[in-house]
């Protein structure tokens, strides 16, 4: 991408006021997204992103610029302008560079660039086929494939010099229900950090029929009751629920400047004895992982949350810088856009041993959530809100009826304690985790669950 | 950037012959931009950002091929090209995408401001310490403010085909942000808002911002959950225009005819109260989403969307307004040259009354004034309008606010709320530092579903 002599001029150039630690980020990106609506491609967009980001710390204070003028008087100009910002002493300076070559973790068959556009449209016209047959009140369907190959160069001062390979698919798929006046839709958006045998291995008609089943039941669902209750939350996205009321607040973004509600807490009860949350960013081939993080540390295993004791947190180098402990190997950003920061991979609440069945067998009244949408937190307050996108009332250990329009708001470490069953129906869901660093894709996941007490936010009675 | 940008037009529509695009369009666009965050008196981070890229769209074979690419060299070029064919090759869409000659006349946008182009980082920097330190010294309760930042950026954009469009223009901005974090025993609450100006520094008025924002967050301390119950409702400025924004795709004329709004198929029929009237206007002075014209090169305007209640219209790009059979509004938006065309609004907004804040607090027997909304990304279906959302705000009793309030949901359907409006404030405001900007005064809604004790 870019040569090892051009990276260490722009470090050297970053150093030159005195900053102790520089590091640059060269990403070469290549996007396909092909969207196609009622079973007629209507959009096909490919583009390539590519820019380099130069980072100088000093202390505590991080000076990040980035430019796509790849040429060597302006990076060499875009590096002196951050040091600018520094204001430190001039240090001697001798750049050793070690390459090191990395074996992917995540193994790649089927790249991208060597599919048809048209083989990519296939699994799409599959997906729109079974969702429109699926019931008569379907009436629309919004399909989008999305593939991105990106390649990055990391190195910095202290030596480092690793490029790696990111490659993911994903298939979104979207099913619009009409009854009366009334819309509703239902959505299923299956990706791997894989090639294209992740789309040709999918069983793509299963998503599209979850898509259009939770459509159809939710058009003609009344609405969800509002006030406190038991919830039962379902395996796979639901557990966003641990990604917003928790991880979210482990991030050293927030830790370091003790701006978190689990600042200080390690060592300390702050879960359900029940609870055991990692985020894993080796995984093989799953969504949120990759073989190195963007500042170029390995990913690991990090335990956040063993048997409701906290245990760490989720950090990057500066992170690491401002509260005296090492990387955990989770600095992401979007694209060289962004200045990296501590963020989750694939982030999940380990499997217990209750069968799923056995809680709705054993719960008298609650709001089941089957397929949770996304949400939000604030991290100083601990405050968290998410939506149900497919519910049912439980009554008497059996699912009664369908409801819609439910959203669930709480307190991050109130809804960890209140936790009363764990399952053992362990899966994963994808989404795309927004926040200081830009967009990134991340799996979250967790067994079935139930809360004792959450506040449901519904409309009955509207 | 590795090439002129005449050299560059002429190089992509050269090979683009040769590649059998019959006509063809380049967007380019290029960013410049200064940040500051401050954190405790000191710089947090600084950062310098400069970018620019160019998008192609192209008629092959009677459709339409785009693709972007950020790497300006001649290889990036003819695989930015080879990958445009492919697009037009499998793209089915019914009704075709067309190359836009020009309008007659574009208005001027006044959106450089050579002062804010001129502005140096040392300036910047002592804007984002100047606001902090008025945040802190709000109200002593104030702990920390965990976001305080300056940006100050400016963008040029131009769109040149083959069928003699040339339009280009140029424009600043500057946004100032703050998240201020208030402490009182176990209680913590945050406030955030950010500011803008096109012109100057100084319009956003850093001291008495950073202030508003501290103070703000010192009066949700305390704040404490309610009964469920069907409450009146004001939705404060700030937050009914952040809904607006959120639901800016229901009045987008390729998504009703896609079946992908609720308003599909209602146009001439009472949508809203006969109290709401709805603009777009893309020159609208001190108004964030100003621009002469819009992403295909269409001249931009003003268009009724809601007049008394009554859809009127809705926004339109050049694609969906000919299969509706009317002209485009100058909705077209491309989200920089990485996006895909689609239609958003330019300045959407609500007309706004004649009652101030203070007179629509002092006419509420029991309610709740909404000031802060959450998971709006998620919590709001733009198909069907539906919404159920994390809220904060004060409780109000006989025309008085009583306390704060937090830990409560509010739900309802976007649409039907406004037909329900009971009154509306003179307090004007935008949400959004750019095209797709949504503004609203403070709203008075007759009752919806609190949820939270």
């Amino acid at each position: 991408m870019l040569s090892q002599a051009l990276i260490e001029d722009v470090l050297a150039a970053a150093l030159e006021t005195g900053g102790d630690f520089a590091d640059v980020f060269v990403e070469d990106k290549t996007i396909n997204t092909i969207s196609m609506i009622g079973g007629s491609v209507e959009s096909a967009l490919t583009g390539r992103d590519f820019g380099v980001g130069i980072r100088v710390i000093s202390g505590l204070f991080a000076v990040y610029a980035y430019t796509n003028d790849f040429r060597r008087d302006n990076l060499l100009h875009v590096a002196r302008q951050a040091a600018q910002a520094i204001r430190g002493t001039k240090r001697d300076l001798t750049l050793d560079l070690r390459r090191t070559v990395l074996k992917s973790e995540h193994p790649i068959l089927i790249l991208p660039e060597t599919v048809s556009k048209a083989r990519k449209i296939e699994h799409m016209r599959r997906a729109h086929e079974v969702a429109k047959a699926y019931d008569p009140s379907i009436s629309q369907t919004s399909i989008t494939h999305k593939d991105e190959d990106q390649k990055v160069l990391i190195a910095n001062s202290d030596g480092l010099f690793v490029e790696d390979r990111r490659t993911r698919n994903r298939l979104y798929i979207e099913a619009v229900a009409t009854f009366g006046n009334e819309k509703s839709v239902g959505s299923s958006s299956p990706g791997a950090h894989q090639g294209f045998e992740f789309m040709e291995n999918l069983n793509v008609e299963e998503h599209a029929r979850l898509a259009a089943h939770t459509a159809k039941t939710m058009v003609r669902a009344e609405f969800a009751p509002s006030g406190k209750m038991p919830v039962i939350i379902d395996n796979e996205f639901g557990g966003v629920i641990f990604h917003e009321a928790c991880g979210h607040g482990l991030e050293s973004t927030s830790v370091a400047k003790k701006v978190s509600v689990f600042s200080d807490k390690v060592g300390e009860l702050v879960a359900s004895p029940l609870v055991t949350a990692i985020d894993d960013g080796t995984i093989p081939n799953a969504w949120g992982s990759s073989t190195i993080d963007d500042e170029g540390t390995p990913t690991q295993r990090n335990v956040l949350i063993e048997n409701g004791i906290l245990k760490g947190y989720l950090i990057d180098k500066l992170g690491a810088k401002r509260m005296g402990m090492q990387s955990t190997g989770s600095a992401r950003r979007e694209s060289y856009k962004f200045a990296p920061a501590s963020r989750m991979n694939n982030t999940y609440i380990a499997a217990g041993s209750t069968a799923p069945e056995e809680i709705i067998a054993n719960t008298e009244y609650a709001l089941y959530a089957k397929y949770l949408g996304g949400g939000s937190v604030n991290t100083a307050t601990g405050d968290f809100n998410f939506v149900v996108r497919e519910g049912y009332i439980v009554k008497n250990g059996k699912i009664e009826k369908p409801v819609r329009g439910a959203t669930l708001i709480g307190k991050g470490i109130d809804v960890l304690q209140k936790i009363d069953m764990v399952g053992s129906n362990l899966g994963f869901g994808q989404g795309m985790c927004g926040s200081i660093s830009g967009s990134i894709p991340a799996d979250v996941g967790q067994p079935m669950i139930r809360v004792a007490e959450l506040t449901v936010g519904g409309r009955k009675g509207e | 950037m590795t090439m002129d940008l005449n050299q560059l037009k002429q190089a992509v529509f050269e090979k683009g012959r040769a590649y059998g695009f019959s006509e063809m369009e380049i967007y380019y666009q290029a960013d410049r931009a200064t940040s500051v965050r401050i954190f405790k008196g000191d710089i947090d981070t600084f950062n310098i950002v400069e970018r620019a890229g160019l998008s192609f769209r192209g008629e092959y074979q009677g459709t339409m091929g785009v693709a972007y690419t950020e790497k300006l060299d001649e290889a990036s070029i003819d695989q930015m090209l080879q990958a445009a064919r492919e697009n037009a090759e499998v793209t089915q869409s019914e009704e075709k995408a067309e190359l836009f000659a020009g309008s007659e006349s574009y208005r001027e946008a006044r959106s450089f401001s050579d002062e804010l182009h001129n502005t140096d980082a040392a300036t910047l920097i002592q804007a984002a310490l100047d606001m902090e330190a008025a945040g802190l010294a709000a109200d002593p309760r104030i702990e920390l403010l965990n976001s305080c930042s300056v940006v100050n950026s400016n963008s040029e954009v131009m769109i040149v085909n083959t069928k003699g469009l040339d339009c280009r223009t140029a424009s600043t901005m500057a946004v100032c942000q703050v998240s201020a974090l208030a402490k009182e025993a176990d209680a913590v609450a945050t406030a955030y808002d950010n500011a803008f100006s096109a012109a100057s520094l100084a319009d956003l008025d850093v001291q008495a911002f950073g202030d508003r924002v501290g103070r703000d967050a010192a009066a949700k301390l305390g704040a404490q959950e309610i009964e469920s119950d069907n409450y009146e409702i004001i939705f404060r400025n700030n937050a009914i225009a952040t809904l607006l924004h959120t639901y800016s795709s229901i009045f987008s004329g390729s998504n009703a005819d896609k079946g992908l709004s609720v308003l599909q198929g209602r146009l001439g029929e009472a949508v809203a109260g006969s109290n709401i009237t709805m603009i777009d206007d893309a020159h609208l002075p001190g108004a964030p989403g100003n621009t002469p014209f819009d992403s295909e090169g269409v001249a931009t305007g003003r268009t009724e969307v809601i007049k008394d209640g009554q859809l009127v219209s809705f926004l339109h790009n050049l694609k969906s307004a000919k299969k509706a059979g009317v002209a485009s509004t100058g909705n077209a938006y491309k989200a920089g040259y990485r996006g895909d065309l689609t239609t958003l609004p330019n300045n959407l907004f609500i007309m706004p009354g004649s009652q101030s804040l203070d007179e629509l607090i002092a006419s509420t027997k029991r309610g709740i004034m909404i000031i802060e909304l959450h998971g709006l990304h998620s919590g709001t279906d733009a198909i069907s309008g539906d919404f159920s959302l994390a809220a904060l705000g004060h409780y109000i009793e006989d025309g008085k606010i009583v306390r704060p309030v937090n830990q409560i949901t509010v739900a309802g359907n976007f649409m039907k709320m406004l037909q329900n409006v009971e009154a509306i404030g003179r307090d004007l405001r935008f949400q959004g530092t750019g095209r797709g900007a949504c503004g609203a005064p403070s709203l008075k809604i007759k009752s919806l579903t609190i949820s939270g004790k």
